[in-house]
Formats: C-alpha cells, sequence, structure tokens
C-alpha cells in the first residue's frame, strides 16, 4: 500500500483503513464523524476515487495508492482548491474539510468544468452542518473558472 | 496572517453596512484555523494524543426507567488490559449542577433516560475499553415510562422527582386577553407541534484529561469552558482555579456543547486511571444521549382588528425536557419573550410550562426555544394575511415593532437600534418575492409553485437581571507585540477573527500586531458562553474596552512603535489591562417588576431576520423541492462580512433541515434515530441559493455598532417554507417537518 506516495509496511489486513491512517500513521486529518459512512469527512482517494476510509479494511486496499488530505497539495489542482476553500470562507469549524477537499480534488481531476448537478453528485456524500455549503460552491465555482 | 486586502464579499447581494470605513472592520477574513483545515493539519482536540494515554469507554443506560439494583464489575476488571472501573460511587459529588434535577454524573439509583452513563472504563484501547464496558452486569426493576410530555404533567402520572414532572412555567399577561380576543375581527388559531432537532455537530464530543499535581487539564470542546470548569470542580471536589479547560480547536455546537457533560467524564475517568485519558463519543452514543432541541406543542390565538392591527396574541406551550435540566426554564424564558416576535401587540399572554420525561434531554439549540414559537406565530400571520387579503408584508408593516418602542409582551423599551422593518423590506424587494405571481404561473406538470415569508427576532445575550458579562485582558510586551485573551470562544465562527479586527481598528493598528486567543480558562476571563449570539456582541466589546484601556494608559505616546511604548508601560507597570463589558439590561422595564427582571429576562437587543422561500411541491408525491431562501440580516455592523454570510447560511440550512427533514423520534422512551441514516440533515443537494442581505445598521451598545445574528436567521425560515407550501398547494402544515407524506394526508382529507 502506498499513502501519499509513500510506501507503508502492511497493516492487520482486518484493521478499519481510517484507524491505520489516524493510529498507525499519525495522519489525523481524515476525521470520524459517524463511522457508517454517512458524513463523509473521512473521505480519502483510493486509486483515484474517493471513498470513505471508516468504510474500508486495509487488507481491501493492500495493493492500492491511497491520498488523503495530507497529500492533496500534491494533487492536480489540489493548492488551488484548497486557497479557494480559505478565501471564500468555506472552513467554518473545519471538521467536514478534509472531506470536503478530497472529494472535491477528485472531481475537479475528473472534470475540469463540472455542472451544478456533477457538483452535487461529488459533494452529496459530505455532510456540512456549519456552512449550509454555499461557500463550499462558490469556491469550488471559483477553481474551474 | 490570513488577511487579504483584495478580498472581495463572495455572496451576491450584500450591502456593505455604513460606518464600517475602518480598515479592517467591514472586511471579510477568513478563520485563522483555515489553513491548518484545509491541510489536515488541524489538531482537534479529538486528534489529541499523549505518551502513556489510556482510552475511555462509557456503560450507557439501554432503557428509559429503572431502578438501578446492582452493578457488577468483576467481569470487566478482570479484563487484560483494563486499567480503570469507575461507578456514580467513585464520583466525590456526583452531580452535574446544584439540584438533583441537573443529572448525576454517572447513575446511581435510577435511569431516567435511555444513554445515561452508568460506568467508565479506562484500558488500554478504545476497543478494550468499550468491551469492557459491555462486560459490566446491570440488574435493573424497570419502571413506569413518563413518554409524553403533556400527560407528564398530569397529576396522575410518574414523577420522576419528588416535586413532580414540572421542571419550569412562564405565565405573564399584559392585560386582559380573552375581552380582547372576544372583541378581535378575526381570530386565527394556531395548533401546532415541532419536533426534537439533533445538532450533529460533525465533531462528536470528546477529548483528552490529565491530572497533574492535583490540578487538572481538559481537552473538550465546549461553548462554555468557565461553567465546566465550575461542573467539574465540584463534581471533583477541587477549586475551580485547579480545573483548566481547553475548548478546541473543535468541530462544530450549535448548542450541543453547553450542555455537555463530557468534560466532567474525561475529569471523573482520568483521575481514577491516574493516567491521561482519551475518551470520544460514537455517533450513536451523541444521538441517544445527547441534548436536542426541545420539542414543543404549541397554541396561538392571534386576534386582528379591522384596520389589519393585532389587538391579542394568546399562546400557551408545553415543551419537553426529558429527564434532566440543562437549559429547559432558560429556553422557555426566551420563548415567552419571542411569542410575540417583533409586533406590537394590543395584548398579550404567554403560558409555557416544561416538562420532564423519560424522553431524550433537551437543552440549547441555536435559536433557544424562538423557532418553536416562531413558527406557530408567522404561520398564523400567513393565514391571517390570506383571510384577511391583505398582502403578508403590508400585515407585517402595520404591526412591527420600530425601535425604541415597547415590546409587545412585557412592555420594556428596546433598543433603537431595531431595524426589523427595513429587514423585512429588503427581503420583500428581492425578485423572488417581488416577481412571485408571474414565477407561480410558470409551474409545470405536477409541480406546484409556492413563495414564503417570514420574519423573526432573537435576543442578544442573557438578558435583563442576569448579571451577562463578558470580559478580556489585553498584555502589550516588549517586543511590540499586543496580545489579547477574549471571551466567547471559537466553535467555528471565527470569532476570534473578528475580536481581532475589532482590536485593530481600535488601536489603530494592523491585525497582524495583534493577536488573540480564546477558549483557555487559564488564560481568558471569564466570558460566559458562546451562545444567545452574544460573542460579537459582547466578546467585541470586551475587546473594544479594554483596547481603549490601552490607548488610555499610552496618553499622547504614539502606538507606531510599540516596542518603545511597551518599555514604558513595563516600567510603570501598567502593560497588562482587563476590562469587563457588563450587557446592558433594560432600563423601562415596562410592565416587567424590577425585581423579577431576571425571572423574564427581557432584552435590550435583538437581531432579526427576515426570510423569502421559492420552493415547488409535487402535487402527485408530496415531495418538496426548495430552489432559493432570501435571507436579510439585522446585525448591526458586520464586523467580517464573509463570516456573517456564512453564519446566515448555516443557519438557513439547519432551518431547512428542520422544516423538512429533521425529525428526533422515540418510541416509548427509546430513540429510534439514532444514526445519519434515519436522522437526515441537509446535503448540498438540499440547499438551494441563499441571498443574504446585511442590513445597514447600528447598534449603539454594540462593538463598533455590531450586535449577534447567528441564532435569529435559523428562526424564520420553517415559518417562510411553511408559507411557501400553503401558497403553492393550499395546506398550511401545523406540524414539522413538512414530510411528503404528511403534505398528501393533508390534501387527501
Amino acid at each position: 500500500m502506498k499513502v501519499n506516495g509513500h510506501l507503508v509496511t502492511s497493516p492487520e489486513p482486518d484493521t478499519r483503513l481510517l484507524d491505520y491512517l489516524r493510529d498507525e500513521l499519525g495522519l489525523t486529518g481524515s476525521k470520524e464523524g459517524c463511522g457508517m459512512g454517512e458524513c463523509g469527512s473521512c473521505t480519502v482517494l483510493i486509486d483515484g476515487r474517493p471513498a470513505c476510509s471508516c468504510l474500508v479494511l486495509t487488507g481491501q486496499v493492500a495493493a492500492a495508492e491511497i491520498v488523503t488530505v495530507e497529500g492533496i497539495a500534491e494533487h492536480p489542482l489540489g493548492p488551488a482548491l484548497q486557497e479557494a476553500l480559505i478565501k471564500n470562507q468555506a472552513v467554518q469549524c473545519g471538521f467536514c474539510t478534509a472531506g470536503i477537499v478530497v472529494s472535491a480534488a477528485a472531481l475537479l481531476a475528473e472534470e475540469a468544468d463540472p455542472d451544478e448537478d456533477r457538483m452535487h453528485a461529488a459533494l452529496e456524500g459530505n455532510l456540512c452542518r456549519c456552512t449550509g455549503y454555499g461557500a463550499i460552491t462558490r469556491a469550488l465555482r471559483s477553481v474551474r473558472r | 496572517m490570513p488577511e487579504d486586502p483584495t478580498l472581495a464579499v463572495a455572496a451576491g447581494g450584500v450591502r456593505r453596512p455604513e460606518g464600517a470605513a475602518g480598515r479592517m472592520v467591514g472586511r471579510s477574513v477568513p478563520s485563522d484555523q483555515a489553513r491548518a483545515a484545509v491541510d489536515g493539519r488541524l489538531e482537534y482536540v479529538t486528534d489529541r494524543r499523549l505518551p502513556g494515554m489510556l482510552h475511555g469507554a462509557v456503560l450507557r443506560a439501554k432503557v428509559p426507567h429503572a431502578r438501578i439494583l446492582r452493578i457488577d464489575t468483576t467481569a470487566a476488571r478482570a479484563m487484560a488490559g483494563v486499567r480503570a472501573v469507575v461507578l456514580a460511587a467513585d464520583v466525590p459529588f456526583n452531580l452535574l449542577g446544584p439540584s438533583e434535577a441537573n443529572g448525576p454524573v454517572l447513575a446511581a439509583t435510577t435511569i431516567r433516560q435511555v444513554g445515561d452513563p452508568l460506568a467508565l472504563v479506562a484500558a488500554v484501547d478504545e476497543g478494550t475499553a468499550r468491551r469492557a464496558a459491555e462486560a459490566i452486569v446491570v440488574e435493573l426493576e424497570p419502571l413506569p415510562v413518563v413518554a409524553d410530555a403533556a400527560a407528564a404533567l398530569s397529576p396522575d402520572a410518574t414523577p420522576l422527582y419528588p416535586t413532580g414532572n414540572e421542571a419550569g412555567r412562564i405565565s405573564f399577561a399584559s392585560g386582559d386577553v380573552e375581552t380582547a380576543l372576544e372583541a378581535a375581527d378575526t381570530v386565527i388559531e394556531r395548533d401546532v407541534f415541532t419536533p426534537a432537532q439533533e445538532h450533529v455537530a460533525i465533531d462528536t464530543p470528546g477529548g483528552v484529561a490529565v491530572w497533574e499535581s492535583g490540578r487538572v487539564t481538559i481537552w473538550c470542546g465546549s461553548q462554555n469552558p468557565g461553567l465546566h470548569t465550575r461542573q467539574v470542580a465540584r463534581a471533583m471536589g477541587v477549586e475551580v482555579a485547579d480545573v483548566r479547560m481547553i475548548a478546541g480547536p473543535v468541530g462544530g455546537a450549535f448548542g450541543a456543547r453547553n450542555d455537555d457533560p463530557m468534560p466532567t467524564l474525561l475529569a471523573v475517568l482520568a483521575k481514577a486511571a491516574g493516567k491521561p485519558v482519551a475518551m470520544r463519543m460514537t455517533r450513536e452514543e451523541t444521538m441517544i444521549s445527547g441534548a436536542k432541541r426541545h420539542p414543543f406543542s404549541t397554541r396561538l390565538r392571534l386576534g386582528i382588528d379591522a384596520d389589519g392591527k393585532f389587538i391579542a396574541s394568546d399562546m400557551t406551550a408545553v415543551a419537553d425536557t426529558g429527564p434532566y435540566l440543562t437549559s429547559g426554564p432558560f429556553v422557555l424564558k426566551t420563548s415567552a419573550e419571542m411569542s410575540v416576535g417583533p409586533y406590537r401587540m394590543g395584548v398579550a399572554r404567554y403560558d409555557g410550562r416544561v416538562a420532564h420525561t423519560n424522553n431524550a434531554n433537551a437543552g440549547a439549540f441555536r435559536g433557544y426555544g424562538v423557532p418553536q414559537v416562531a413558527f406557530p406565530l408567522e404561520t398564523a400571520i400567513d393565514e391571517a394575511a390570506e383571510r384577511l387579503g391583505v398582502d403578508p408584508v403590508e400585515l407585517r408593516m402595520r404591526n412591527l415593532l420600530r425601535g425604541g418602542e415597547r415590546h409587545g409582551l412585557y412592555g420594556h423599551v428596546i433598543t433603537t437600534g431595531l431595524r426589523a422593518a427595513e429587514t423585512l423590506q429588503a427581503a420583500a424587494g428581492d425578485e423572488w418575492w417581488a416577481d412571485r405571481k408571474a414565477w407561480q404561473a410558470k409551474a409545470q406538470g405536477p409541480w406546484r409553485r409556492g413563495t414564503g415569508i417570514a420574519l423573526a427576532v432573537k435576543g442578544v445575550g442573557m438578558g435583563s437581571g442576569r448579571g451577562d458579562a463578558a470580559r478580556a485582558r489585553l498584555i502589550i510586551s516588549l517586543d511590540g507585540r499586543i496580545r489579547i485573551w477574549a471571551g466567547p470562544n471559537h466553535t467555528g465562527q471565527a470569532i476570534d477573527v473578528a475580536y481581532r479586527q475589532v482590536a485593530a481598528d481600535t488601536l489603530g493598528l494592523p491585525a497582524d500586531q495583534i493577536e488573540v486567543v480564546v477558549g483557555d480558562t487559564q488564560l481568558v476571563p471569564e466570558s460566559g458562553a458562546t451562545a444567545a449570539s452574544r460573542s460579537m456582541y459582547a466578546g467585541g466589546a470586551a475587546v473594544r474596552a479594554v483596547c481603549r484601556q490601552l490607548l488610555e494608559a499610552a496618553g499622547e505616546h504614539s502606538l507606531d512603535d510599540l516596542p518603545t511604548l511597551a518599555a514604558k508601560l513595563v516600567a510603570d507597570e501598567r502593560a497588562e489591562f482587563e476590562a469587563t463589558f457588563h450587557l446592558p439590561d433594560v432600563s423601562d422595564t415596562g410592565l416587567i417588576d424590577p425585581e423579577e427582571l431576571g425571572t423574564y429576562a427581557p432584552h435590550l437587543v435583538y437581531g432579526a431576520s427576515a426570510q423569502v422561500v421559492r420552493l415547488e411541491v409535487n402535487e402527485l408525491t408530496g415531495e418538496i423541492r426548495v430552489l432559493g431562501v432570501v435571507c436579510a440580516v439585522d446585525c448591526g455592523t458586520a464586523i467580517n462580512p464573509g463570516a456573517v454570510i456564512g453564519q446566515a447560511e448555516g443557519g438557513v440550512a439547519q432551518g431547512l433541515g428542520f422544516a423538512l427533514m429533521e425529525d428526533y423520534r422515540l418510541a416509548d422512551g427509546q430513540p429510534v434515530t439514532r444514526s445519519l441514516e434515519n436522522y437526515l440533515i441537509p446535503t448540498i443537494r438540499d440547499v438551494p441559493e441563499i441571498r443574504t442581505l446585511l442590513i445597514a445598521g447600528d447598534e449603539p451598545s454594540g462593538p463598533m455598532g455590531a450586535k449577534g445574528m447567528a441564532e435569529v436567521v435559523i428562526v424564520p425560515t420553517a415559518a417562510a417554507v411553511a408559507a411557501a407550501v400553503a401558497d403553492a398547494v393550499g395546506v398550511r402544515p401545523d406540524r414539522l417537518p413538512i414530510t411528503p407524506e404528511m403534505l398528501l394526508m393533508a390534501r387527501a382529507s
């Protein structure tokens, strides 16, 4: 398994990916908000596709490339996206932000100019209770332009 | 520093407030924590790890009401890796507040709701702690479950406490309401129910506690760190000064972290374990045992004369606070005061009661009892407008309270800073309201179109007679830096940034020479809660006051050369300042006996919000699609407009959830909605474009004209949605959330 470009030692196969990232690798940027795949705060990229790391066991991704929020700055558009979220005041408490950053990076990598529907589809798995999503939407629009 | 002078306010339709010509005030400045949050580097209290740390778990009650006969921890203690097991008898003073009804830290003799903590376990890892907690054997004798608030108040109900089930009551009349209602040309009656609402801060309660030399440091989210230090000190039998709360970074609050017992649970377990302990609640634990918005059953009769004047309002309410007293009686105070909205009333009466039940404990939630009374009042006004054939904006304008006038229930004189009329007019001026008839006419297929409007006010601060105050401390150090420790804490609103904006403009200094720290009780003087829409208003005013002390001490010396000024002030032993801002009480208390001011706690200052909702209803399925919301906000000077807009949009989104999908349910005391799989909150797909309009205003008692606004924005949303539904399909919802099933059934009848 590679995490943010680094080869890592194989963890126990029945460890939740989220726990492995947070407790073994110290990558605490991915957050647990529900543990049931409902809130999206633990979203990471698995071979480029966003997934809830609370629903994945490390044995399922033993040969995968994982990118967490800590590695997103290396992702195409990552820094621009992060900058846009800051400037548009899309970070309030910031707890859902890691998942938003990862989901949005995956979307923008796939589609440089997503329409509203695509944006909704890409982010509807990321719950934010602070912003009402307005600033997040404005941030994403500013990046795609 | 995050300040970016080129940054423009992002949302459309923003009006820059007048009098915001300062260098920092009026500019949109991101949160200081934003950069670390987008990089994943920001360490929340629930991310914190200490060497040698143990992990905690809570054994929680699975039944709503029972007598505890025996708790056997033998098996749990024998498990490998278990370091401590704590029961009620191990807690020095086993109460979360001064009275029995505040609830125990750990249940000792009686279980009163599902989720009551019975035991704490510390172990080498979380899995072991949770397995050990489940290995504890509990023998119970079931007791009758009190599951209905109205029934709980009847004389033959099972009493949860020796004094009965009434946890609080507010009853007040400004005159003879019955006679006035008889004389009214039109009387609108509403009988409504608004449900319990779950906060769903994405970060569940948790943190770390460590004891060193008889003192405890607790990293745990809190909206009221000072209150939590007192709660911990009481339970542990130590001095308040021996408890340090570091209340962030934390992932959201919305009222949930006012009443959260987690700091006390952490302190108790870490003491018993003799090691640092981390503990975090799962989402299910949070949903079962965390506080909710109070469910309310409310009846209203609104009497209107031939000229469309409101001549009488009579509201009765029953709120379900669950078994424990946290905010219930205080929630009722704001309900009573806001039961007449921002309107003149010929006479008014409010009679509200809070009941104890074995349902989920209810506490503080953004809006604090006001959405529950605004829903019946505003929907009654909308119904009246329809019945009288008067435009709903016009009907409100005829009755609106202006700044400096007397409150509709208590008759106290309110601030001259209220801009409710301007706020309503601004919302109604938006094309979504102005063009609603033409837009409605273009509806197609089964999707019927409707537009609704509603207005609300919410008091700023704890209210008169409560001794509400905030404080700030300032030090100028020899390196020329200014440090300010200020109250109400940041739980997501970037309040520390706004304090710095106020300080920068008060001192005439660049913001990057000023550091602001919030949320640490060892550094920040007691400033009360991040609640009651008071942070910007009270905390900002304290910051401004402490900055003025520095200016006064500096005298003719310039602040351009801070190191020189600092050297002089240090030599004079005058380099440290502390200021207190006492929130002003009403000076004319109207009908309230001044001796009883705190009983009713009327406000001098109110924020207002008027909202327009446009939506479509599918006639065949009852589905509702919200297509846009206009949110006009009377916030005085917007210190950080982008942050204000963020609060407005977030509040409206929570209001839409309350209106359309959020419904915390129990069945005979058993929580049904235990996870985000069956308790739904709005996703990005559910929240339409929100047009936020910041209304030019100036609150005379606030810092640079600012006042609080982050609660009032959730208040009118549900009523505006209901009005839009009525406009679309002719059904007036009388309970929330407005679901497709309910709409179809209402249309069928």
